[in-house]
């Protein structure tokens, strides 16, 4: 234990020099795991968003239905996706199965036809699995959703919610009549006319200005369906055996496409891939920040011993301990750094959650949000590990030179 | 128990040759041997090489009877652990550790027990006369009492060997009479060879062996 112990009173040796080297450390640790917890929120919201969004936990489709325009309409579809849904709800993983129908369309004012697309829904299981009330609630502070609500559970009821975009669009708001226009799965036209009773926003503008929804009797009448459905929502009791319950589920169907929802939120996966991007290259410049500032005062910290590693050696200290001396003053200094970073990052976590600060909308979306840097202890761990590694790998370097220093001349050393 | 057998290492000091030529020389067990001679005339060189520091370019070191000059490095470190101490001009502490702790250093390192390295650390320095500085830094320790904690430093493992490269340089006479005293006392009690290298004519006095050394040759011998 004299190594240790030696190392720490070097460490303590030059008070200043270490605070400083330490508070690099602290930065860096702070920096990264302040970051990791940022995007343990996006993730964590973006996620919550698929989901919740309609996506489900693993979704059932036609085989190659996410291939060409065919993918908006019900010419891919799961034939008898009603019976398929009741099967699938005697599944014990599975907490409930959600049909849902996606058509395209004009639709209609009378006096201006826009572009849609459509989402038929369950409107009973909808609100209870989904955050459709979530954006309909958002909707109905935009012009014209005053009285929003959710569709009606009447089967006879011709209702429709509108993306805030295109109400407005067409001038649209709750109570106006429109008339939806599109084609049956036989190809002919056909027409319902709808009441609008909802705004909904859904946080995306290319989503606000185009989709529609609608209940699956509303999109049986408009496009004569039957019991055919595009998709299957399926959420499970269980979510984090989302992977092994889509290998499972398919396997029990194998002639549908069973997709996790991770690979079907195309946004999620493109803002996670440029989260990793910008946070990775954060974390190499700050890597190379803590590795050259370490390796700095380790560095001075040889040069100014280099008597005394002479004296050491003399005493018949092996070179590979003066190696490991050294890679203990830089845990010392890893393992101080990270102790005071965790401390500095949970009090500025609490700090910064507590302001309630409103981040603005990004780039795509239509509302901001509210920061919230969550707790992710995983985190933490990683930072930790990560800043040892670094701290060990820059008291190399100083290691190998007081380890090859020629006894004789060390000594000489003034 | 130290043979130097016709001992040479040379090497260039601004742009002349310096060094030892040829020395051979033997230091019998328990007695103070002093390696005399002016600056420059290869005394801290040949102390060098007979504590192993240093690598001879011809020649042989028995240690014991044990041919130790061409031993690989990690044999000649542990060899320096456990058969040789150290003694040096500025005194050489560690200035982060205690007296207590620096002489407790080698004994670690050769893997005694802390509890055992402690007990048998404090008895040396008590043997120094430094009982009562245990726990001192050696900033806070004068010339003479830093010396003596090396001295006690080197004896603590119990070496054959004790080399000491001009022990009394940095200390006045006030100190360096008794500081050779001791080691005069505990090579006679302890049966510990001292070789030391100076030119104090009071280190000179107070030894059984001198070796003059001028230019880097031996040209004389005293054997008191």
């Amino acid at each position: 234990m004299i190594l240790p112990r030696l190392a720490l009173r070097n460490l303590l040796r030059q008070r200043r020099r270490t605070a400083l080297t330490l508070m690099v450390v602290v930065a860096g640790f702070l920096a990264l795991s302040l970051a990791g917890g940022f995007m343990a929120q996006t993730f964590q919201g973006l996620s919550d968003a698929a989901i919740r969004g309609g996506l489900g936990h693993l979704q059932v489709m036609p085989p190659g239905a996410m291939e060409g325009d065919e993918a908006q309409s019900l010419e891919k579809a799961l034939p008898d996706g009603e019976a398929l849904a009741a099967r699938l709800r005697r599944d014990p993983a599975v907490a409930e199965v959600l049909p849902r129908s996606q058509f395209m369309g004009l639709l209609s004012s009378g006096a201006k036809s826009v572009a849609f697309l459509g989402t038929a829904v369950d409107p009973v299981l909808e609100p209870k699995y989904m955050a459709c009330l979530d954006s309909l609630k958002d909707g109905a502070k935009a012009s014209g959703g005053a009285g929003s609500r959710w569709l009606s559970p009447d089967p006879s009821a011709r209702e429709v919610i509108l993306g805030v975009g295109l109400a407005h669009s067409l001038g649209a708001s709750v109570g106006s009549l429109l008339t939806l226009m599109s084609t049956t799965r036989d190809g002919a036209l056909n027409a319902v006319d709808v009441e609008v009773v909802g705004l909904q926003d859904l946080g995306l503008r290319e989503l606000n200005d185009r989709l529609l929804t609608v209940s699956l009797a509303t999109a049986n009448q408009l496009l004569d369906a039957g019991p055919a459905r595009s998709r299957l929502s399926i959420v499970l009791k269980r979510p984090r055996d989302t992977a092994a319950e889509q290998t499972r589920i398919q396997a029990l169907l194998p002639e549908t496409s069973v997709k996790p929802w991770f690979e079907l939120a195309s946004f999620y996966r493109q803002v996670k891939l440029l989260y990793y991007a910008i946070f990775g290259f954060m974390g190499l410049v700050l890597f190379l920040v803590v590795l050259l500032a370490t390796a700095n005062t380790l560095l001075m910290s040889v040069m100014e011993r280099v008597r005394e590693f002479g004296v050491l050696r003399a005493m018949g200290l092996q070179p590979g301990q003066l190696l490991v001396l050294l890679q203990w003053e830089g845990a010392f200094l890893g393992l101080m750094g990270s102790a005071l970073g965790l401390a500095a990052t949970l009090l500025l976590r609490a700090g910064l959650n507590a302001l309630h600060i409103q981040m603005p909308a990004p780039p795509g979306t239509s509302h901001g949000y509210e920061l919230d840097i969550h707790f992710v202890p995983a985190v933490y761990l990683i930072v930790a590990i990560g800043i040892q590694a670094t701290l060990q790998l820059s008291a190399l370097f100083p290691g190998l030179k007081a380890a090859r220093l020629r006894i004789v001349e060390a000594l000489r050393h003034v | 128990m130290l043979q130097l057998c016709n001992l040479t290492r040379a090497y260039e000091l601004g742009g002349e040759r310096a060094g030892v030529f040829g020395v051979s020389l033997a230091v019998p067990k328990g007695s103070l041997a002093v390696l005399a001679g002016p600056s420059g005339s290869g005394k801290t060189t040949l102390l060098q090489l007979a504590g192993l520091l240093d690598v001879p370019d011809e020649g042989s070191i028995l240690l014991d009877g044990q041919e130790v000059s061409n031993l690989p490095e990690r044999e000649r470190c542990d060899l320096r652990l456990r058969r040789l101490g150290f003694v040096f001009q500025a005194f050489n502490l560690v200035p982060v550790l205690s007296a207590l702790e620096n002489v407790m250093l080698p004994l670690q390192l050769q893997g005694v027990a802390e509890d055992e390295a402690r007990r048998r650390a404090g008895a040396a320095l008590d043997r120094v006369g430094l009982a009562d500085r245990l726990h001192h830094r050696p900033g806070q320790l004068s010339g003479g009492q830093q010396q003596r904690a090396a001295i006690a430093r080197a004896l603590a493992p119990d070496p054959l060997l004790v080399l000491a490269d001009e022990p009394t340089a940095s200390l006045d006479h006030a100190h360096g009479g008794p500081l050779m005293d001791l080691m005069a006392e505990l090579a006679a009690e302890r049966g510990v060879t001292f070789l030391v290298a100076s030119h104090d004519p009071a280190v000179i006095a107070r030894a059984n062996h001198v070796f003059r050394l001028a230019d880097g040759r031996l040209i004389e011998e005293e054997h008191l």
